[in-house]
């Protein structure tokens, strides 16, 4: 193509010079209609419909590409240490303690009470923090604001709204605990009856 | 000295010292005509004179000096991370002054039908170069200065390791969230971190559109904005600063309180057995036991928010606040009621925590909608 | 100076065809060089040439304001230098900051970024106190205030995401205490109210790994791709937005008319 092809055409698209073929673009609307006022109230009236379109499919496309990009903050897969782990056989702990064993590694307590055996959460129900448990006084104490549990999780001071939650628990064909952390039961909603909220012992 | 320390311990308890300070305020920072008469009667006007900058700044300094002989008290100020809040004490309070003391000449000034003191001959101007340049320039060296021999002075604090199993005792959030972090000892989370902290940044965006009095700008002054200037300094003084104070100097182990010359000591109790209101009505008062259906059992803890937010704001609307309401129109009004009523709700949830040990208004935790 | 003719070294090397091409006007001597000087230079712009008497005092600006950005380019330059070293990795991250401190030399830098962060903090804080103690948010000037109010909002998230870098036990319980309440978003947030609401069936839309906090942590809790995106919420994220509300800033206040001043 060359600068005189553009000098000469120049409301043209120029790729149309290439293609022959492409039928030239119609005339405008204006200079097929002749009363004016017919022409305007129908153009309006097109314009508007086809306005409207036009700003609904832009609203459209902007919330699918925000969605997307909000969806971008959410991967497909997670790095994140195993949610499940084998706890050793029940004989393991004692009656009436509280085993810190799996607190660093897994987060979670096992406590063995006379009949259950079952899972907490080391998360505080507050905002989080880790609990310490306090042997003597026999408690769950949170550092951060001062919430207290006693040993089955139920909360009795301080800021907590509701009791630690438990962990699915049951037992594995080996014998052996297995905790399923994926599976959360809380005390507030009466799940601490379900057959897998702790283990019969 | 011991006695005296004592005394200073239990009177920086939350109870008494906000109590003291919320009565106190409204007398330094009078929002009514009447109590502004009161406040020129009891001369309170003079702390903003000379003379009374140096009689604050004098008991601030004779406090903290004296102060920093003991070990505890050392302790918490010296902290690294502590110490931009002690300067914010300084530099807060310090600036509380400089803008009072202008605001009391300035109004005096315009009380004998002057101009204030900021005014100047709109034709008479000054170059920005030199006049201003240079201004800059030495209020960035000093500031650099400053920076520089701060850090060289204070290491900034590395602790151990991260590790999420074990919670330090206690463990704060960054200072300026410490306000935040006080919130959340009588609120839940999602009113103390989310919704409450929406309101502040809302609210402070909705001042110039709720604020309708066209009197005060580019001077200092208090007479003429008495009631914006006290609504203000009450929440970003008594319910911020105040509470950021609190949380850093003088909330230890768990979270509990410690007065400023008190050992953080691990093993202190402060029994902490709270209720909610529908225990204190059902069990208490009434001593049925709590009925099974959560509507009805929370009915009187919902329908005093409903009556807090509903029907106190077109009741303040006909009585205190009948001048604001006609001056501002319905919409600013409403805003202004609603921002209102939400930051009184701290006081009321702390006074109802100190008197009733009272945990929640509304406990609903089936849906996580404890009020 | 008793020859006016004489030039001094000084004055010859400021005259010089080098220095003049690069400051047009020279030594501003002249009130109308001195407007010059103000004019032609992009750095000084920002100012208007003149300025009423009052707004010169420190009496009524307390120069925060312009400590406040001052402040703001101290931070962007040491931690363009901190960046240098710094990895943000759970396994590097820690290391590198005791690194910097013993191993770097001008081992301060990480001082002057954490106080800087503080003081910055504190001059904002200050210069919103001023602005409302002289008025200054009344109209023309109340959509500048509400700038003002978002860049304070982002000042301090523009700390707290810094504040888990270190990788310390105080950086890692602040975060995980502070996004905790994320948790607790109304609908948002998995433990809000009415987020048991949003659920199709059995299955609930909103779950630890669903809600606004997973979206800020990028995972269910604080660990390696938390370090991440705070570190690029920290560096690149946070720092773009609040440039452009402060050019807005800034521009607005010129916009408005300036400096606040009584009539």
């Amino acid at each position: 193509m060359t600068e005189d092809a553009i000098n000469q055409n120049p409301n043209e698209n120029p790729e149309s010079q290439n293609k022959p073929e492409v039928s030239p673009p119609a005339s405008p609307v204006g200079e097929k209609t002749p009363p004016i006022e017919a022409k305007e109230k129908v153009s309006r009236r097109s314009f508007l419909t086809s306005a409207t379109l036009a700003w609904g499919a832009f609203a459209v496309a902007t919330a699918g590409i925000l969605t997307g990009a909000g969806r971008f903050f959410f991967p497909n897969v997670l790095f994140e240490p195993p949610q499940t782990f084998k706890a050793g056989y029940p004989d393991e702990y004692t009656i009436g303690e509280v085993s810190e064993r799996w607190k660093e590694k897994f987060g979670v307590w096992i406590v063995r009470e006379k009949g259950m055996i079952y899972a907490l959460s080391t998360v505080c129900t507050h905002l989080g923090c880790t609990p310490n448990w306090l042997g003597n006084e026999k408690k769950f104490k949170c550092p951060c604001h001062g919430s207290g549990f006693r040993s089955t999780g139920i909360n009795f001071e301080g800021p907590a709204p509701r009791p630690l939650e438990r962990y699915r628990i049951v037992l594995a064909d080996d014998g052996q605990i297995f905790v399923d952390k994926t599976k959360k039961y809380q005390h507030e909603k009466g799940q601490w009856s379900d057959s897998e909220s702790f283990i019969a012992v | 000295m011991d006695a005296f320390k004592s005394i200073i311990n239990s009177l920086s308890e939350p109870q008494i010292m906000f109590s003291f300070l919320v009565l106190v305020f409204f007398f330094i920072f009078p929002p009514s005509d009447k109590l502004y008469r009161i406040h020129k009667k009891l001369r309170l006007d003079l702390l903003w004179t000379n003379v009374g900058g140096v009689f604050i700044f004098t008991g601030l300094f004779v406090f903290f000096g004296l102060g920093v002989t003991d070990e505890n008290f050392r302790l918490i100020v010296t902290k690294p991370d502590n110490v931009p809040i002690v300067g914010l004490l300084f530099l807060t309070i310090f600036f509380l002054w400089l803008s009072m003391k202008q605001g009391r000449d300035n109004d005096i000034r315009l009380a004998e039908g002057q101009k204030p003191n900021e005014y100047h001959d709109p034709e008479d101007k000054v170059l920005v170069w030199p006049d201003l340049v240079y201004i800059e320039l030495i209020a960035i060296v000093l500031c650099s200065i400053l920076l520089m021999v701060w850090s060289i002075y204070l290491k900034a604090p590395l602790e151990g390791p991260a590790n999420l199993a074990d919670s330090p005792n206690p463990s704060k959030a960054p200072w300026y969230f410490l306000g935040l972090q006080e919130m959340l000892v009588y609120f839940d989370p999602w009113l103390a971190g989310v919704v409450l902290p929406s309101f502040i940044v809302l609210g402070l965006m909705a001042i110039p559109y709720i604020d309708s009095n066209r009197k005060g700008q580019g001077y200092y002054t208090f007479n003429e904005r008495k009631t914006e200037i006290s609504l203000f300094l009450f929440g970003w003084l008594l319910l911020w600063v105040f509470l950021i104070f609190v949380g850093t100097f003088l909330r230890g182990p768990n979270w509990n309180f410690f007065g400023p010359f008190e050992e953080w000591s691990l093993s202190k109790v402060v029994p902490l057995t709270n209720i909610n209101l529908s225990e204190l009505v059902y069990v208490r008062w009434l001593k049925t036991g709590l009925p099974d259906n959560i509507f009805l059992r929370e009915f009187f803890g919902i329908s005093f928010v409903v009556g807090y937010y509903l029907i106190l704001p077109p009741l303040l609307a006909r009585t205190i606040l009948k001048k604001f309401y006609s001056k501002m129109g319905i919409f600013a009004f409403s805003m202004f009621v609603i921002l209102l009523l939400t930051s009184v709700t701290l006081p009321i949830k702390m006074y109802l925590r100190w008197t009733l040990n009272l945990k929640y208004i509304v406990a609903i935790p089936e849906f996580f909608f404890n009020i | 100076m008793a020859d006016p003719k004489k030039k001094t070294m000084f004055q010859k090397i400021a005259e010089s065809q080098f220095l003049k091409s690069i400051f047009r006007t020279g030594i501003p001597h002249t009130r109308r060089q001195r407007m010059m000087a103000v004019l032609n230079n992009v750095f000084l712009h920002l100012h208007p040439v003149r300025l009423p008497k009052h707004a010169v005092k420190v009496k009524y600006t307390w120069c925060m304001g312009g400590l406040s950005f001052f402040v703001f380019l101290v931070l962007t330059v040491t931690g363009i230098l901190l960046m240098f070293y710094y990895r943000p990795t759970v396994e590097y991250a820690y290391g590198d900051i005791i690194d910097l401190a013993e191993q770097v030399p001008l081992g301060i830098m990480r001082e002057i970024h954490r106080w800087g962060a503080h003081l910055m903090i504190i001059t904002v804080w200050l210069h919103m106190f001023r602005v409302f103690m002289t008025g200054s948010y009344k109209p023309p000037r109340e959509f500048n205030w509400v700038i003002g109010v978002l860049l304070l909002v982002l000042t301090m998230l523009l700390s707290f995401t810094g504040y888990l870098l270190p990788w310390d036990q105080l950086a890692i319980w602040a975060i995980t205490v502070g996004s905790n309440m994320a948790r607790a978003t109304p609908f948002l947030g998995h433990e809000g109210p009415g987020a048991a609401l949003l659920a199709i069936g059995d299955i609930n839309l909103v779950h630890a790994a669903s809600d606004v906090r997973f979206a800020l942590l990028g995972g269910r809790f604080v660990g390696e791709a938390t370090l991440l995106r705070f570190y690029v919420l920290h560096c690149i994220g946070f720092p773009f937005i609040i440039m452009i509300f402060m050019v807005v800033h800034f521009w607005r206040i010129r916009k408005d008319g300036g400096i606040s001043g009584p009539t």
